[in-house]
C-alpha cells in the first residue's frame, strides 16, 4: 500500500446511549485510522457499533440519547468533536459525506432529484458560483453517477432502487469530499445492482481520489471494496488488518473465524452451516472480560474475568488471549 | 418419485389499469418430488413471492393449474381447499412483521391449532405447544413472552413453529433469512434441513441469495420477469449455466474470497417493466447476444438432458 498522508484517526472512542431505564453501550473503545485515498471496512452483525460509529463521526448521534464519553475524532489533524454545530455544517457534506442505507427513505420524495443534489451544492457554495454553474455541475453530477441529465426534473418515486442509489451517490459526492461514509450502500439492492453500484463506487473513487468508510455485513463486498478491515463485536473492534490479513492471514479472533464459517460457500458442498452459538450479549449489560467469551469455543475462565490481551503482528491486531504467548 | 406439487402454465395477471396488465407470473411450469427442496431465485419484481402466494392459494391464479398431490388446487371447491390446505404451509420473511406483537408465544403457536380445531382439549393444545417449541429450539420459558422480547431469530423460529403446527408436507418459505443476521441465518437454515430430514418435508425456497439457494435446493429455478428462465439440479446451474441471465446473475455474487472476481461481467440496464411486455425474450433488451429472432417470438423451454431447462435462442428455444 503506497504511503498516503492519514485523514481521519479515530482514538479510544466511546458512545453509549443514555436513557431513562439503562445505559446502552454502543462503542467501546474503538481506534482505528484511514490514509488517504484508503478504503476501510466496518463489518459486523446488527448492534455491533458500526452505524453509531459512522454517525459519531458525522457528530449526527441523536441529540437527547446520545452521548460521546471518551475518545476523539481527528480529521485532517482538527478533533470533530470539539467543533461547534456551525463549524460541524460546514464539514458535513463539503469534507465527508455519508450514503445511508435505504435510497429509498434517504431522498425527500416532494423535491425533484435535481434540486436534491443542487441543494448540498448551494449549502457549501464557499466560491460563490452562479446558478447556471451550480445547474451545469449537476448536469455533470448525474453524468458521473451514469443518469441522463434530463431526468433531473423527476421525483425520486420515478426512479428505480440502484438508480435512486446513485443519485444519493451523487448527492454525497456533490462537493468532493476527502471523505465517504457508505452505509450498507447496498444491502437494499438486488445482486446484479449490486455488482454494478459498487463498480461505480470503485471508479469514482479512483477518480476523485476519496477515502472511504465502507460499513458493511457482507464479506462478500468487503473482499470486492477494502483495504483494511475492522470486524466490529458488541461494540469493540476485536481483529483490525489489511484485507489481506482477515481473509488470508493466519491468525483470527474466533468471531470472524465463525463469521467465515457461518455463510454458505459456493465452491464446496457441506451438510451443514456451523453457526455461532448463542446470541449478541445485551449492549445495556455486556458482560466482564472478553465481550465475545460466552459464545466462544476457546473460552476460558481467564478470558471471562479480564479484558483479552492485544495480539500484534505487523499491524494486524487481534484481541483475544489465545495469541497472547505466540505474540 | 412422484411429483407433490406441480404448476402447469400458471399465470398471475394484476390489473393496473384500462387495459394494462403486469405479468407477474407468465406461464410458469414447475415440478417438485417429495421430499425434495426447489429454490426459485430472482430479482426483486421478477414474480417469486407471487408465485409462492399463488402456490400457497393466497391469491386466486388467472390461469393454468395447480397440482397438489394429484388435485387441482385452482379449481377444486372451498371444502375441498381447506382440507388442502393444512398440507401447505408458509414461512414469511420478516419475522418483525409476520407475528402479531399483541400475541404471546402460546397463541401464536397455538392459533393454527385452535383455527382448524385440531384438539378439543386445552391440554392437549399446550402439549402440542410444547412439542413444536422444542422442535424449533425454542426454550419452554419464552412461552408466555411477546414477540418484541426475543430477537429476529427466535421470532423466525416461532414463524417456523407456526408452519409446522398441522404436520403439513409442503412448506413455501418466502426469504426465511434475509432479514436476518449471518449467525443466525446459518441457525435457521441448519434447522429446516434438520426438519426436513426427520418429518420428510418438501420445501419451495424463494430467495435472492445465491450462496443460501445453492446450499439448500436440489433444484434451482431461475426466474426473470414473470418466467422461467433455466431450471436445473443445483450443482449443474452453478457449474454449468447456459441462459445469459443466469450467468451474469452468477457472475455479479461477490464471493468472500480476495482476488477471484474482479473483472466480471455486468449486465446492462435494470430490469424493463413487467406491465404488458412486448413478444419474445424479457431479458433481450439487457442481453449481449441478443439476436432479431429474440424479439420476434415466445422462446420456449428446452430440455437439455439431466433435467436442465433452458429458455434461450442460442440453445434451440
Amino acid at each position: 500500500m503506497e504511503d498516503g498522508k492519514i485523514l481521519l484517526e479515530v482514538k479510544d472512542l466511546e458512545v453509549v446511549y443514555q436513557t431513562d431505564e439503562s445505559t446502552v453501550h454502543a462503542v467501546n473503545h474503538i481506534d482505528f485510522s484511514l490514509k488517504e485515498r484508503e478504503t476501510i471496512g466496518l463489518v459486523g452483525e446488527t448492534g455491533a457499533g458500526k452505524t453509531t460509529t459512522a454517525l459519531t463521526i458525522m457528530r449526527l448521534l441523536p441529540e437527547r440519547t446520545g452521548r460521546i464519553l471518551d475518545g476523539s475524532v481527528l480529521f485532517r489533524g482538527e478533533n470533530l468533536l470539539d467543533k461547534s454545530e456551525a463549524e460541524m455544517r460546514h464539514v458535513r457534506g463539503a469534507d465527508i459525506s455519508i450514503i445511508f442505507q435505504d435510497p429509498m427513505t434517504a431522498l425527500n420524495p416532494a423535491i425533484t432529484v435535481g434540486n436534491q443534489v443542487l441543494e448540498s451544492l448551494e449549502i457549501h457554495n464557499v466560491e460563490k458560483k452562479s446558478k447556471q454553474e451550480l445547474e451545469k455541475r449537476v448536469d455533470a453530477l448525474f453524468n458521473l453517477v451514469g443518469i441522463p441529465a434530463e431526468r433531473k426534473k423527476e421525483y425520486p418515486h420515478q426512479f428505480s432502487g440502484g438508480m435512486k442509489q446513485r443519485i444519493v451517490i451523487a448527492i454525497a459526492l456533490a462537493c468532493q469530499p476527502a471523505l465517504l461514509i457508505a452505509d450498507e450502500p447496498t444491502t437494499a439492492l438486488d445482486v446484479t445492482i449490486q455488482a454494478q453500484v459498487l463498480k461505480l463506487m470503485e471508479n469514482l473513487k479512483e477518480e476523485l481520489g476519496t477515502s472511504m468508510i465502507m460499513i458493511t455485513h457482507d464479506l462478500g463486498v468487503v473482499a470486492e471494496t477494502c483495504d483494511k478491515v475492522a470486524v466490529m463485536y458488541a461494540g469493540e473492534i476485536v481483529e483490525y488488518g489489511t484485507t489481506e490479513d482477515i481473509f488470508t492471514g493466519e491468525a483470527h479472533h474466533p468471531y470472524t473465524t465463525g463469521l467465515f464459517n457461518a455463510i454458505p460457500n459456493l465452491d464446496e458442498k457441506a451438510e451443514r452451516l456451523h453457526p455461532i452459538d448463542g446470541l449478541m450479549p445485551d449492549p445495556t449489560n455486556l458482560p466482564e472480560g472478553c465481550k465475545f467469551s460466552p459464545r466462544c469455543p476457546y473460552c476460558t475462565e481467564e478470558c471471562r474475568s479480564r479484558t483479552p490481551y492485544r495480539y500484534e503482528k505487523n499491524g494486524h491486531r487481534i484481541f483475544c488471549n489465545r495469541f497472547e504467548k505466540e505474540g | 418419485m412422484a411429483n407433490l406439487v406441480e404448476t402447469v402454465d400458471l399465470k398471475k395477471y394484476f390489473k393496473v389499469g384500462k387495459g394494462r396488465y403486469l405479468h407477474a407470473v407468465d406461464g410458469v411450469n414447475l415440478e417438485i418430488s417429495e421430499g425434495k427442496t426447489l429454490g426459485v431465485v430472482g430479482e426483486s419484481g421478477c414474480g417469486k413471492s407471487t408465485l409462492g402466494r399463488l402456490v400457497m392459494g393466497l391469491l386466486p391464479a388467472t390461469s393454468g393449474q395447480i397440482n397438489f398431490e394429484g388435485q387441482d388446487i385452482v379449481t377444486c371447491s372451498r371444502g375441498e381447499f381447506k382440507k388442502v390446505r393444512q398440507k401447505i404451509q408458509m414461512i414469511f420473511q420478516d419475522p418483525y412483521s409476520s407475528l402479531n406483537p399483541r400475541m404471546s408465544i402460546y397463541e401464536l403457536i397455538a392459533e393454527p391449532l385452535i383455527v382448524n380445531k385440531v384438539y378439543h382439549d386445552k391440554a392437549d393444545i399446550l402439549k402440542r405447544v410444547y412439542e413444536l417449541m422444542d422442535t424449533v429450539g425454542l426454550a419452554e420459558r419464552y412461552i408466555n413472552s411477546y414477540p418484541h422480547e426475543l430477537d429476529g431469530g427466535r421470532r423466525q423460529r416461532i414463524g417456523v413453529a407456526r408452519a409446522l403446527a398441522l404436520n403439513p408436507k409442503f412448506i413455501v418459505c418466502d426469504e426465511p433469512v434475509s432479514a436476518l443476521d449471518v449467525s443466525i441465518q446459518a441457525q435457521i437454515l441448519n434447522l429446516l434441513m434438520d426438519m426436513q430430514r426427520d418429518l420428510g418435508l418438501t420445501y419451495m425456497f424463494i430467495t435472492h441469495n445465491l450462496a443460501v439457494v445453492k446450499h439448500i435446493s436440489d433444484t434451482i429455478m431461475v426466474m426473470y420477469l414473470g418466467q422461467c428462465v433455466e431450471s436445473a439440479p443445483a450443482d449443474e446451474l452453478f457449474a454449468n449455466p447456459k441462459h445469459p441471465y443466469t450467468q451474469a446473475l452468477l457472475d455479479s455474487i461477490l464471493k468472500p474470497v480476495l482476488g477471484t472476481n474482479k473483472d466480471r461481467k455486468l449486465i446492462r440496464g435494470e430490469v424493463t417493466s413487467p406491465i404488458n411486455p412486448a413478444v419474445g425474450c424479457r431479458f433481450a433488451k439487457r442481453c449481449e447476444h441478443c439476436r432479431p429472432e429474440c424479439m420476434e417470438r415466445e422462446i420456449n423451454l428446452v430440455d437439455l438432458g439431466g433435467d436442465h431447462k433452458v429458455a434461450c435462442t442460442m440453445c434451440g428455444g
